[in-house]
């Protein structure tokens, strides 16, 4: 005689039952699984994110410009519907990959999986990834990046940190860009570097002007760091 | 609008877990999301009910918990609840991952995270006459 009680529900009876699912587990395993494959090959990915017009493609512009004759460089471009992005960077030289979301809001590990395997990651020291112009959303979907970086401007007003704040708790840097309007623009730049500290004092905030250069040298010595 | 992507995967993983339970009425569903995760309950719902649509989903209750986010500090061994920007913003407080007792970086231990705890059934199969 078998001692296993074994307990049926009955028709109409409601019960509970327990279904332990992370929903965010699919995309944290695929951004693991990209990790992997760029530490296999010694290649650092780093996540650009922030809002359109801040000027991610122009910074990332001149970190190509910078870096390219020192070591392998590929960049990923994050669009929604054009590849303006992909178009200009091209243009430098490095291999590109335009990623186009069409209705998404983020990209997100298995888009960039799928890039990763277009290329020839061995031959990358780095691959820049662009993000889509959005400053909520890409910041749940983690890609596989060593770092990520937050581009904010100027131009974006005096709140935009403290408007946007999730978008920083994960990231490692932020680069302030186009101080060259700050004035123009009435906003000060020290304000958005201790808003950025009060969020997460570890971070590392570099004040830009993409347009002029300044500030770029220490970006691209960062990521060099990394 | 992320909360779209969530939510498909939600009712991709429900229709999966009912393709092996047809007997069985899906009645509600209980998520936790956490503190630290940026999705809106409200979008998540209104994605959620548009998707169940015409699903052996459709009716079904989406109940969401919110898990506080804990932190906890190398730099003095704080462990707890995070420190928040009151005066950031008048509408809400925002967490920030500064320690509360000495300033210095937190890392989060709880609050990421994003998930189905359990579903709420109704038996509907008919008993097999003895």
């Amino acid at each position: 005689m078998r001692n296993m009680i074994k307990l049926e529900a009955q028709p109409d009876e409601i019960y509970d039952i327990e279904l332990e699912h992370s929903l965010l587990e699919a995309n944290e395993k695929l951004a693991r699984q990209n990790r992997a494959l760029l530490d296999e090959h010694g290649t650092t990915a780093i996540d650009f994110m922030g809002a359109i017009g801040s000027g991610k493609t122009t910074l990332i512009t001149k970190l190509v410009e910078k870096l390219k004759d020192l070591c392998g460089l590929a960049v990923f471009n994050g669009d929604a519907t054009t590849s303006e992005d992909a178009d200009q960077i091209e243009k430098l030289g490095v291999p590109v990959v335009q990623i186009a979301t069409i209705n998404g809001c983020h990209l997100d590990a298995n888009l960039v999986g799928k890039g990763l395997r277009k290329i020839d990651i061995s031959k990358a020291k780095f691959i820049f990834i662009e993000n889509i112009g959005n400053l909520i959303c890409p910041a749940e979907f983690p890609l596989g990046s060593k770092a990520r970086v937050v581009v904010v401007s100027v131009t974006e007003g005096p709140w935009m940190v403290r408007k946007h704040p999730h978008m920083f708790l994960g990231a490692q840097i932020v680069v302030i860009n186009k101080i060259d309007l700050a004035d123009a623009m009435g906003v000060s730049v020290e304000a958005l570097i201790n808003d950025v500290h009060t969020l997460k004092p570890d971070i590392t905030v570099i004040p830009t002007s993409c347009k002029t250069g300044e500030g770029t040298d220490r970006i691209a010595e960062t990521l060099l760091a990394i | 609008m992320h909360e779209l992507s969530i939510a498909s995967g939600l009712v991709e993983k429900l229709l999966e877990f009912f393709a092996h339970n047809p007997e069985r009425t899906i009645l509600e569903v209980r998520l936790e999301i956490g503190e630290l995760s940026h999705i809106d309950s409200e979008q998540l719902r209104f994605c959620y009910e548009s998707i169940a649509k015409e699903t052996p989903l459709e009716g079904s209750i989406l109940t969401i918990a919110r898990v506080p986010a804990i932190v906890s500090c190398q730099h003095c061994t704080y462990r707890g609840r995070p420190d928040y920007w009151d005066e950031a913003l008048a509408s809400a407080p925002v967490m920030t991952m500064r320690c509360p007792h000495c300033g210095k970086a937190v890392e989060a231990d709880q609050g990421h995270d994003c998930a189905i705890k359990s579903v709420r059934l109704l038996e509907t199969h008919t008993a097999p006459s003895v």
